[in-house]
């Protein structure tokens, strides 16, 4: 980008260096806000788990069955959850992006609520909704569809509903904003050459897209691997995911090196992930 | 400049601290304000009304409560030297493991009455605050007319007994509830024979629909017919009882725990949190709190205040068919349970 500013020939190069610098000002105050407040006390964390010397903490982190179970279930959920947003959030960020304004506000509206509403809220939302006795189940029962409630809640579908609904927004804009910015002459192109709408989805939609489901994809997974309440309390306690472990470690038994090197590969693993997904986007990008 | 101002600041409160000290001898100037830390909630409400109101108009100095009680944040306060708590809420083997780990101030009898408590609790850091119990709550519409499970065997019996149980998703109770039913007498519980528990515990897995992780989850499970039966602490079914919900309590081999407030060590006005004990002491308080909660204070005047209606649902009343739950066991083994614990969810039946 630089490049092609006037200031990039050799003459200028002491100009555009402060240029650069200036540029970074504004974003100080954030930068330092960033520093003392996340930074130093994740660095400051991480020192716990390594405080004796020793790297037993990991050891048993990725040594013992058990966490190790509790981190492929937190993968696993990860992954089912992602994958539901993604096949319930592409269609409604296509929809909003290609219909009529009006509709778009009103669909704009119906992604962000559930973004301004806390989630607990939310969570105990579902758990009138989904319970033995709840909304669904009794309305199931009604028309007779069903005879006995169905187990909504208190297990993996109860996590599974839950975590949709409180991620799906962050996959539904990443995916608008890459239809949005689409260029509708590629598609009437297509079409004007005969393409079917399901060749148009496939050829033209689909890949030119790609940078904006990956995004949306990895926001997800990466704030899936992290979740603690709704697991803790649609789960019925039987969902074991690793954030719960965590907390256990801190408030319970108060093993803070050991929750420490378990932070410490979660959070390794999700900026394995991330930057996976950032090769992936760059070369989708450059093909 | 700034430097000096704060030295000369510190020389004239040092002054003043000395004179004060020559003069009264016995009472710490007053804070505007001091900080009790507790579990939130219903419980927040009801010590306002038996002993925090009290305490402001006897001082003058207000009462700032926040909430939950946190080990945690205790541990982080004390090491850091930014205690905010003057007195907290602690879980009973927290406090023991509190005390091991010198983070508590001792409790001055002089300033807090404990004589009319018994033996067993009058330990020298941990104040007994009150009496709690983890005993079984079922729908007086499922079990009709004294019909409900009357004993942890009763509990794991899932043919005579129908119906989705919940349980605490943490090994406390749940490792003595399951030996008692197995046939181990509430006196020879401890040292617990984990494997034994745990092994019984695997009969009545399928059966628990819901672990729960917080005190209000079981009352509310019941409350929405989710499970029939489920085990918690009798304060919250109280609550939905008075309240005239379909709920009842069963007493019988109940686990007794002790709720316990401490001293943080490095609290700013340790005084003041020894005079907030004191005011915690006072039995026509504590019967106050126990009419409120359904959770009796340890001084034993105190159920000659409280209405006859009310003494059915004090866990006092049922010593004798109940057990105390071994902090000290516990603050030793609690981590290795916790994880044996973790380890006996994730396994597929």
């Amino acid at each position: 980008m630089s490049s092609s500013t006037p200031f990039s020939s050799p003459v200028f190069g002491g100009a555009r260096c402060f240029v650069k610098v200036r540029g970074f000002l504004p974003a100080l105050p954030a930068l330092i806000l960033l520093f003392c407040f996340f930074l130093f006390p994740v660095v400051r964390m991480l020192g716990f788990s390594v405080e004796a010397g020793t790297l037993d903490w990991y050891a048993k982190a990725l040594g013992e069955g058990l966490y190790l179970e509790v981190f492929w279930n937190t993968f696993e959920i990860a992954m089912i959850v992602t994958a539901v947003c993604l096949l319930l959030g592409y269609p409604v960020g296509f929809l909003i992006a290609t219909t009529t304004p009006g509709w778009a506000t009103l669909g704009f509206i119906f992604v962000l609520l559930p973004l301004w509403t806390s989630v607990l809220v939310r969570t105990y939302a579902w758990m009138v909704l989904l319970g033995r006795n709840g909304v669904f189940n009794r309305w199931l029962i009604d028309i007779g569809l069903v005879s006995d409630p169905l187990p909504l809640l208190n297990n993996f579908s109860g996590v599974l509903i839950g975590m949709v609904h409180v991620l799906l927004p962050y996959m539904v804009l990443p995916i608008y904003g890459a239809v949005r910015r689409l260029d509708p002459a590629l598609v009437s192109a297509a079409q004007g050459l005969g393409a079917s709408s399901w060749r148009v989805f496939w050829r033209v939609y689909l890949p030119l897209t790609a940078p904006g489901i990956f995004a949306g994809a990895t926001i997800v997974f990466v704030l899936s691997l992290g979740f603690f309440i709704t697991p803790a309390l649609l789960g019925g306690g039987k969902v074991m995911m690793l954030a719960v472990l965590i907390e256990q470690q801190i408030h319970q038994t108060l093993n803070w090196p050991f929750a420490a090197a378990l932070s410490a590969v979660l959070l390794a693993l999700t900026v394995g992930v991330y930057s996976l997904a950032q090769l992936f986007t760059r070369q989708e990008a450059r093909s | 400049m700034r430097n000096m101002r704060r030295r000369e600041a510190m020389m004239i409160g040092g002054a003043a601290v000395l004179a004060g000290r020559g003069a009264l001898a016995q009472e710490p100037p007053k804070p505007a304000q001091i900080v009790v830390n507790h579990s939130g909630g219903s419980m927040g409400a009801a010590m306002r009304k038996a002993f925090f109101n009290g305490f402001e108009k006897k001082y003058g100095i207000r009462v700032v409560e926040t909430s939950p009680a946190d080990f945690g944040k205790l541990r982080a306060m004390v090491e850091s030297g930014n205690v905010e708590w003057d007195i907290t809420e602690i879980g009973g083997q927290d406090a023991i493991r509190a005390t091991k780990m010198n983070l508590v101030e001792k409790i001055d009898d002089k300033i807090v009455d404990r004589s009319k408590y018994p033996e067993k609790v009058r330990t020298p850091y941990v104040f007994a605050s009150s009496v709690y119990t983890t005993i079984i709550g079922y729908r007086t519409d499922v079990f009709k007319n004294g019909s409900q499970p009357k004993s942890w065997a009763d509990w794991w019996d899932v043919k005579k007994f129908p119906g989705a149980r919940s349980m605490r998703d943490h090994p406390v109770d749940n490792l003595e509830f399951a030996l008692i039913a197995d046939g181990v007498p509430m006196d020879k519980l401890y040292p617990l024979d984990m494997d034994r528990a745990f092994k019984k515990l695997d009969q009545i897995k399928p059966h628990v629909s819901v672990w729960w992780a917080t005190g209000q989850q079981p009352a509310q499970l019941l409350l929405d017919k989710e499970v029939v039966l489920a085990t918690g602490w009798n304060g919250r079914f109280y609550d939905l009882i008075k309240k005239g919900a379909p709920i009842e309590i069963e007493w019988t081999q109940g686990a007794l725990k002790q709720g316990s407030f401490v001293i943080p060590r490095g609290a700013k006005n340790p005084y003041w949190g020894q005079k907030m004990l004191a005011e915690m002491s006072i039995p026509q308080q504590q019967a106050v709190y126990a009419t409120e909660l359904g959770y009796p204070g340890l001084n034993l005047e105190a159920l000659n205040y409280v209405d006859a209606k009310v003494k059915p649902y004090l866990p006092t009343q049922y010593i004798d068919k109940q057990f105390w739950i071994d902090d000290a066991w516990w603050a030793d083994n609690g981590n290795k349970a916790l994880e044996a614990w973790n380890a006996w969810k994730l396994k597929k039946a």
